[in-house]
């Protein structure tokens, strides 16, 4: 398995290279002219000239790109042309927001839907696998941003049980900075109501997302459920006499997990790159918003560091998932 | 039956845990003994220069954390003393000279003085960014001198008679702090995210994309004001979410509503709807460089084509109609000024004698994407052109390809929609900055030029005479209008909405929505 890890991990690299060649020259060649939008109205000429030698866009394209990827082995990984801030910086701000949000979305799908899933094949054709799969369809129909709405109106502004957006109540502090996870922050400080502060406000969003992830994988995990139960060692373990509880938490849900498991580290990614309608609705500051105001003020910088940065959390998750397989099943062998 | 396992229990203890921390969080609107007011709008605060920022989310920040000579106050806006306590004008309107206040402190407790105030201006001329442009060709670097430390004299190049005007918006920074990091760039790194201010606030926390907390300083030189300890801007891209907030409490402004947040927020309780005429503009420019709007006989067909009634129901009842390039109730405003109405017989007549009266050209308006107003609006003009069996193409664009579009004639659009907002409550603003010739290759006024306007600008500028001015804008509106580069729109009232605690809150047609937070109170 170590070499196998080794070999996954090197492999990233030509990923890595790939895709900032890609993004930087898509984002470079884009039409219009960001260096004048950083300038202002009332930038003249000169200035708009000095502004694109002080970025190096006046050099050649490889020459642009060579610079860049080389102060990315350093940690470099450029300056906002819009705010002067480095990318670096402003991801350490941003991506544990949008990170918290999706692991909390994930958490909340796999909790819900991996049960969800055994207890619908569990009851086949009967009323709950019928109600988990209208759930199912109504779940991944609805557009998360609408549901975000909704979420709003019936938790925030009708009932008053939650707040509409943000991370974390405005007027109070929020916990020292250690990950950048106010949940985890938080309870490293030691501080419950901050904790539980955290909780409120990212129970909403997490829920606007979860939602689709959840529907996939219960019925993924219904799928492989039922495909499990056929199998010869189940029909043997039911003639043994042993209970059906049992059978499907210790034998069946455990060989039924491997498909759901791709499914998961692949929603994942999605979530990651998915996150700008639902951060918008609850104005939480992660990548997804940080991602769309470079893109509309072509700032480039920005939009290859997010976009290098959920090709790494992709990967990584895919490769700890493809690990997994051999946790949950022995007999898989890594080569 | 269930049997009590370790793990259930366990399991039931982490809920409890759980929902216990849930449901310890406090209202989100209690403060305790802090006033803290919380403003909600949609644009972010990317630079703290007082010499280099612009847009009305970084004016809001100057304007309570730096000092200016003077400051806008009323509705018409007035110059009012500030760091200025009094100030004398010579007959002919190009010396003045201002005495400080002796209670005038930086924040590090330094006084403000002349050399402060001469300082502020030279840098920015020096940078040439932010509202540099307000004193641009009417001081220079040896305009400004402090014969002593309470006294700042200023002797204009030329006349300028809203120069008391424009200096709400130059704010004095600390030279020493400055210097001290001054770097290669002027110091623009350093006050791209620090402060060399005197201002009745400072930052306390600033989230770049998210919010910037400000602190009321213990010890400001300025006494009086309401009871506000703080204030909050946060950054909350929906109206609808700023309008829901508002509604929760959970901010007390809202400034970014549209006209369907507005109808929603009628009789909500709690909630003042504050909606009142601003200096601020909505046309339709034409390029009058290049293609087909060269031709004057074809700008007056389309404006003829027009329908106005359509134009001001698109904006959903907060608007009114222009009534030439000036806004009412600017000097010089003209109300009996003749413009163009919806007329087809005119249009036609105009089109006859056009070099477009065979048909077959089709036009392009490019607007902002994302501004759902400036979509409607070119609906309907296309319904106009259509009329006049004529073609419009209308494509979305995001701003940096337009902003970069207008940099010259030939890839500015036939129709580019614009919003232009005063800066400051005198006509010379809109003229200069919507029909001055200076200003072609920008998006004020990418192509527009015409000599006699421009002297009318110019002279308009340096007389001093408050009758003589009026008759140079009404001839100034007269030459516009005759030249209809632009199809006169709407006039957008400012929609603010606020929360009944809110105190003190003046409208000032000027910047309305970068609320000053010195006078307001929360109850």
């Amino acid at each position: 398995m170590l070499r196998y890890t080794l070999r996954r991990l090197i492999l990233l690299i030509p990923v890595l290279v790939g895709l900032s060649v890609l993004v930087f020259a898509v984002a470079r060649l884009l039409p219009g002219d960001p260096v004048r939008l950083a300038a202002g109205p009332n930038a003249s000429e000169a200035e708009i000239r000095n502004l694109a030698t002080e970025f190096g866009l006046d050099r050649p394209l490889p020459v642009q790109y060579w610079s860049y990827a080389t102060g990315l082995l350093r940690g470099d990984w450029g300056v906002s042309i819009y705010t002067r801030r480095p990318v670096a910086e402003d991801l350490r701000i941003y991506l544990p927001a949008t990170l918290e949000l999706v692991v909390a979305a994930m958490l909340l799908a796999v909790m819900i839907g991996i049960p969800a899933g055994l207890f619908a094949a569990a009851h086949r054709d009967r009323w709950p696998d019928y109600a988990s799969r209208v759930f199912s369809l109504g779940a991944i129909s609805m557009p998360r941003f609408f549901l975000g709405l909704l979420l709003q109106l019936a938790f925030a502004m009708w009932l008053g049980w939650l707040p509409l957006g943000g991370r974390f109540p405005l007027t109070e502090d929020a916990p020292a900075t250690i990950t950048g996870f106010l949940t985890i922050d938080s309870l490293a400080a030691g501080d419950l109501h901050a904790f539980g502060l955290a909780l409120r406000y990212l129970a909403l969003p997490a829920f606007a997302m979860c939602l689709s992830p959840l529907a996939t994988i219960t019925r993924m995990m219904r799928a492989s459920t039922l495909e499990v139960l056929q199998q010869d060692y189940v029909l043997t373990a039911r003639a043994l006499g042993l209970s059906h509880r049992l059978i499907l938490f210790k034998y069946v849900a455990r060989n039924a997990l491997s498909a759901t498991l791709t499914i998961i580290g692949l929603y994942f990614g999605f979530l990651l790159g998915g996150t700008v309608l639902v951060e918008t609705v609850f104005d939480w500051p992660g990548i997804g918003l940080y991602a769309t105001k470079a893109i509309v003020t072509q700032d480039f910088m920005p939009v290859i560091g997010v976009t290098l940065s959920i090709g790494v959390l992709f990967v990584t998750v895919n490769l700890i998932v493809d690990l997994l397989y051999g946790v949950i099943n022995p007999k898989v062998r890594y080569e | 039956m269930t049997r009590l396992t370790r793990r259930s229990v366990v399991a039931g203890a982490g809920v409890a845990a759980s929902l216990a921390a849930l449901g310890s969080g406090r209202p989100a609107s209690a403060q305790g003994s802090k006033k803290i007011l919380i403003i909600a709008s949609n644009q972010d605060i990317p630079n703290f220069d007082p010499h280099v920022a612009s847009g009305y989310s970084a004016a809001m920040l100057l304007r309570n954390t730096y000092d200016s000579l003077v400051r806008a106050e009323g509705n018409p806006p007035n110059p009012v003393p500030h760091l200025a306590s009094s100030w004398t004008i010579s007959p002919d309107g190009t010396e003045y000279a201002f005495k400080l206040d002796p209670a005038a402190r930086f924040h590090d407790g330094s006084p403000v003085s002349g050399e402060a105030v001469r300082y502020s201006f030279n840098r920015a001329l020096r940078l040439g960014k932010g509202n540099s442009w307000m004193i641009a060709g009417i001081v220079d670097q040896n305009s400004v001198s402090a014969p002593d430390a309470g006294t700042v004299k200023i002797k204009l190049l030329k006349p300028f008679t809203a120069f008391l005007q424009v200096l709400p918006w130059i704010w004095v920074v600390n030279p020493a702090l400055v210097e001290a990091n001054l770097g290669s760039d002027d110091g623009q790194n350093y006050l791209r995210t620090n402060f060399a201010a005197s201002g009745a606030f400072r930052v306390r926390r600033a989230e770049a994309g998210n919010l910037y907390e400000f602190e009321r300083m213990p010890n400001a030189w300025k006494s009086g004001g309401g009871n506000l300890t703080g204030a909050i801007w946060k950054i909350v891209r929906e109206t609808s979410s700023q309008r829901l907030m508002l509604q929760r409490g959970e901010a007390h402004i809202a400034v970014d509503l549209t006209a369907e947040d507005m109808d929603a927020l009628n009789d909500k309780p709690g909630v003042v709807e504050i909606v009142e005429p601003e200096y601020r503009t909505f046309s339709i420019k034409m390029n009058t460089r290049h293609g087909p709007f060269t031709d004057l006989n074809l700008r007056k067909a389309v404006s003829y084509a027009v329908n106005y009634q359509a134009l001001l129901e698109a904006d959903g009842g907060y608007a009114d109609l222009m009534k030439g390039p000036l806004p009412p109730g600017i000097l010089g405003f003209d109300p009996d000024i003749e413009v163009y109405r919806t007329d087809m017989a005119k249009a036609k007549e105009f089109l006859g004698k056009s070099s477009s009266a065979a048909g077959g050209v089709k036009l392009s308006y490019d607007y902002v994407s994302g501004l759902d107003q400036e979509r409607r609006f070119g609906l309907v003009l296309l319904d106009a052109v259509k009329q006049l069996g004529l073609d419009l193409e209308i494509k979305a664009k995001i701003w940096p390809d337009l902003v970069a579009q207008c940099s010259k004639p030939e890839t500015t659009p036939d129709f580019f929609p614009v919003y232009q907002t005063a800066n400051y409550g005198d006509p010379d603003n809109i003229a200069n900055a919507a029909y001055g010739s200076s200003r072609n290759g920008s998006w004020q006024n990418p192509v527009y030029s015409s000599p006699a306007v421009d002297k009318l600008i110019e002279q308009g500028r340096s007389e001093m005479d408050e009758m003589k001015r009026k008759a140079i804008y009404a001839e100034f509106q007269k030459a516009v209008v005759a030249d209809a580069p632009d199809i006169f729109g709407v006039l957008e009232k400012r929609k603010l909405a606020m929360r009944s605690e809110v105190k003190n809150f003046t409208f000032t047609p000027v910047a309305s929505n970068a609320i000053e937070l010195f006078p307001l109170s929360l109850a």
